[in-house]
């Protein structure tokens, strides 16, 4: 069988390879601290923050001051330092009556800037603070507080000082009405939503944010390694027909043979190197005394495994095949590289989706992009990751993408055949049609 | 009905473009025979062998290789050297060997002994461990030559086998080529290097912008242009030999001279003009070189 000839050969030159070897090590040692990580970024802590709080009202400041220095929350994630303003009393009278201003307009929905005193907005910007919690002296009756910072990004701060403020308002009310403080405080007590997914082995603890987290990270290990080995294929196919070993190649054996033995060779290849971090990881993620993140081994089930393996295989043809399609149409790299952009961004698509995904794994839109099999390795894996589909659904979505990808494989050798022994200028779309029909 | 020829090419055409790259072609070759396609760049000669190892496809008439149509089977029992060579560059010698023998249809051990055969041969057996990329271009030349005859074919297409090698180099494909034909191989090269072709071809194929303009057994070719040349080794100025009126052509190489005389009864007053003049170390009267037959022929052409 010639085709075992050739697929030995692809097998063997990537698998000898430095780079193969580099990145089957290199890959598990950055998952690794990927999941390490983000434990060691909670016990190191985060930068140091001061915030100015301008209370208007009187009735924030000095509870809130003492909140902090209680909280654990605080001490642990967010490491906020608060300063009592020394601003003149002018100063506050300025900045309490543009904010009446700005309510006032927004209140008869005119257009209105937000604005703050000089004084406050050098500090900001010369990063003597980091923010400024503005509170009006009405508080109490519109629940609107302000806070103006370079960075407003940084959520759990921003949690933070609204829950704080919302505590403190209720305590003020509550003992207005003269109930004991520490009844107040039992009342108002936080409420923990803790999350817990539903599979068919047994209910476990899991967290949206780590799922989703955990699902891009995997999406985007099954994207990086199908667009390597879809270069790869496309790089080899460019260097035979630039120096012309294409020419012996046909001369031994028919161009089927040597698209599809390529294509399993290098298939096989990267399947090796998947195997190895998958029994790597079983191995790794064994040892409970690691201390990994029960919801990480959670998320990683074997059945996840298996799904990564068949939506490999199948991204893995599917793109592969239109690589070495473009691989035989030109003859430089570069060339190379403008047909290659389309089928990488076809791969993107789904990273966009993705966030529908996770929000809403079964509403029908994301059903039906996952069923389009150019989709289904990334989007339907997606969806297995983060839910649990249907298995008509993913039956069907297997079912459709190895169907196409018969069917682009028939359309590829067509063209592969013809276009690996064309020289010279790139052809046309036109061109490339016209091979297809070639007999 | 088993053909007598090993390689049959009838009435080929092929266009490019709206420009006709082989015109009307054909040839035969029997079995056994050493035939040199000759012609200088562009004349047609690789898009001819591409078309006989089904590279392309011809636009119109046929080709048979050992009296068949070109099919997979066939290729078993074909050498080919392309024009351009190349390798892969990360792959050992051995392996080389060992993955076109086995696209061959070569059994491993088969391989081994033929391979390490031939890498004696080829003084390349240091090298069996070694990185292509690790070899000289004339050693990788080699490589690939051995990977064009390592399956015994019973037919061997050489494109420009000659061409990048060191005259050592091309004695011994040389060397080769002729050994091949002992075994009763049939051997069809390309050159343009007309002076190699002619000391070990049987039968000549001259073609030019896509035509053939001879073809036939070398000493046929030869005896029809006569003995009118006469070859002389000098030393001087000898500009005045063109102005003769008995000579009808020269070639002067600066140390030699191939001059074409309208008589060859006029060699001994060719010899005494020259004599008066420069220097003569040798004087010979000689068949004419592949080279100004094909001059001649291509003249002729443009005459027309």
């Amino acid at each position: 069988m010639k085709v075992w000839t050739i697929i030995k050969k692809e097998y063997k030159q990537i698998v000898k390879k430095k780079s193969f070897i580099i990145s089957t090590i290199l890959t598990p040692v950055m998952m690794a601290g990927f999941i390490f990580l983000p434990m060691l970024l909670t016990k190191v802590g985060r930068e140091e923050k001061t915030i100015i709080i301008e209370d208007y009202s009187g009735i924030v400041l000095k509870p809130f001051e003492e909140k902090n220095k209680a909280s654990k929350e605080v001490k642990m994630v967010l490491k906020l330092k608060f300063e009592r303003t020394f601003a003149a009393i002018e100063n506050k009278e300025k900045q309490n009556k543009l904010i009446k201003e700005y309510e006032q307009k927004r209140a008869a929905k005119q257009d209105a800037q937000f604005q703050l005193i000089p004084e406050y907005r050098k500090k900001i910007l010369d990063k003597t603070i980091d923010g400024l919690i503005l509170i009006p002296e009405d508080v109490k009756e519109t629940r609107q507080v302000y806070f103006c910072a370079l960075n407003i990004s940084d959520f759990g701060t921003n949690k933070y000082i609204s829950s704080t403020i919302q505590k403190i308002l209720s305590e003020k009310i509550l003992t207005d009405q003269n109930i004991d403080l520490k009844v107040v405080e039992e009342a108002i007590r936080d409420v923990r939503l803790g999350t817990f997914k539903v599979k068919k082995e047994g209910t476990t603890r899991a967290s949206s944010g780590m799922e989703y987290m955990m699902s891009i990270f995997m999406l985007t290990i099954l994207f990086t390694i199908i667009m390597a080995y879809g270069q790869l294929i496309m790089r080899g196919v460019i260097e035979e027909k630039n120096n012309r070993i294409v020419e012996v190649l046909i001369s031994s054996t028919r161009a089927q043979t040597l698209f599809y033995g390529k294509i399993i060779g290098i298939g096989l290849a990267g399947l090796t190197q998947v195997g190895i971090w998958i029994l790597l990881a079983v191995a790794f993620m064994r040892r409970a005394s690691l201390g990994i993140d029960t919801r990480i081994l959670n998320f990683l089930t074997p059945e996840l495994a298996i799904y990564f393996i068949i939506f490999f295989i199948i991204g893995y043809f599917m793109f592969s095949i239109m690589f070495s399609i473009v691989g035989a149409s030109v003859n430089t790299d570069q060339e190379a590289q403008q047909f290659a952009a389309p089928i990488t961004y076809l791969m993107l698509i789904p990273f966009i989706i993705g966030i529908m995904v996770t929000q809403n794994p079964n509403t029908l839109v994301v059903i039906i992009a996952s069923l389009f099999p150019l989709f289904t390795p990334t989007l339907m894996f997606m969806r297995v990751s983060v839910a649990v589909p249907a298995f008509s659904q993913i039956a069907l979505s297997i079912v459709l993408s190895i169907l196409f990808t018969m069917f682009l494989a028939w359309l590829g050798a067509k063209i592969f055949r013809v276009g690996i022994l064309m020289y010279g200028k790139r052809p046309t779309v036109n061109e490339i049609i016209k091979w297809i029909r070639y007999k | 009905m088993i053909s007598d020829y090993v390689l049959e090419l009838n009435g080929l055409v092929k266009d490019f473009n709206g420009k006709r790259a082989v015109d009307d072609f054909s040839l035969k070759s029997k079995r056994g025979e050493i035939l040199g396609l000759l012609g200088p760049n562009g004349a047609g000669k690789t898009t001819t062998i591409r078309m006989i190892m089904n590279i392309i496809a011809p636009d119109s008439g046929t080709i048979k290789i050992l009296g068949e149509n070109f099919s997979e089977k066939l290729k078993e029992r074909i050498g080919y050297l392309p024009e351009e060579r190349g390798l892969y560059r990360k792959m050992k010698v051995f392996e080389t060997l060992h993955f076109f023998g086995e696209l061959k249809g070569m059994k491993s051990d088969e391989i081994k002994a033929k391979g390490q055969e031939y890498l004696k041969k080829f003084d390349l057996e240091n090298y069996s461990d070694k990185k292509v990329e690790e070899l000289s271009k004339g050693m990788a030349q080699k490589l690939q030559f051995i990977t064009t005859i390592i399956h015994s074919p019973d037919l061997l297409i050489l494109d420009e086998p000659f061409a990048g090698l060191d005259p050592m180099n091309i004695e011994l494909v040389k060397d080769i080529i002729l050994e091949k034909r002992r075994e009763g191989i049939t051997v069809i090269f390309s050159t343009h290097l007309m002076a190699y072709a002619e000391k070990i071809v049987d039968n000549v194929v001259m073609i030019n912008q896509g035509k053939k303009v001879i073809d036939g057994n070398l000493f046929d070719v030869k005896s029809e242009f006569g003995t009118k040349f006469v070859n002389v080794n000098y030393e001087g100025d000898s500009t005045f030999v063109a102005s003769l009126d008995y000579v009808e052509n020269v070639r002067d190489y600066g140390n030699e001279m191939e001059i074409e005389l309208k008589d060859i009864n006029r060699k001994d007053v060719l010899l005494k003009d020259l004599v008066s003049k420069v220097s003569v170390n040798s004087f010979q009267v000689t068949e004419p070189s592949l080279n100004n037959i094909f001059i001649r022929k291509v003249n002729e052409g443009e005459a027309k």
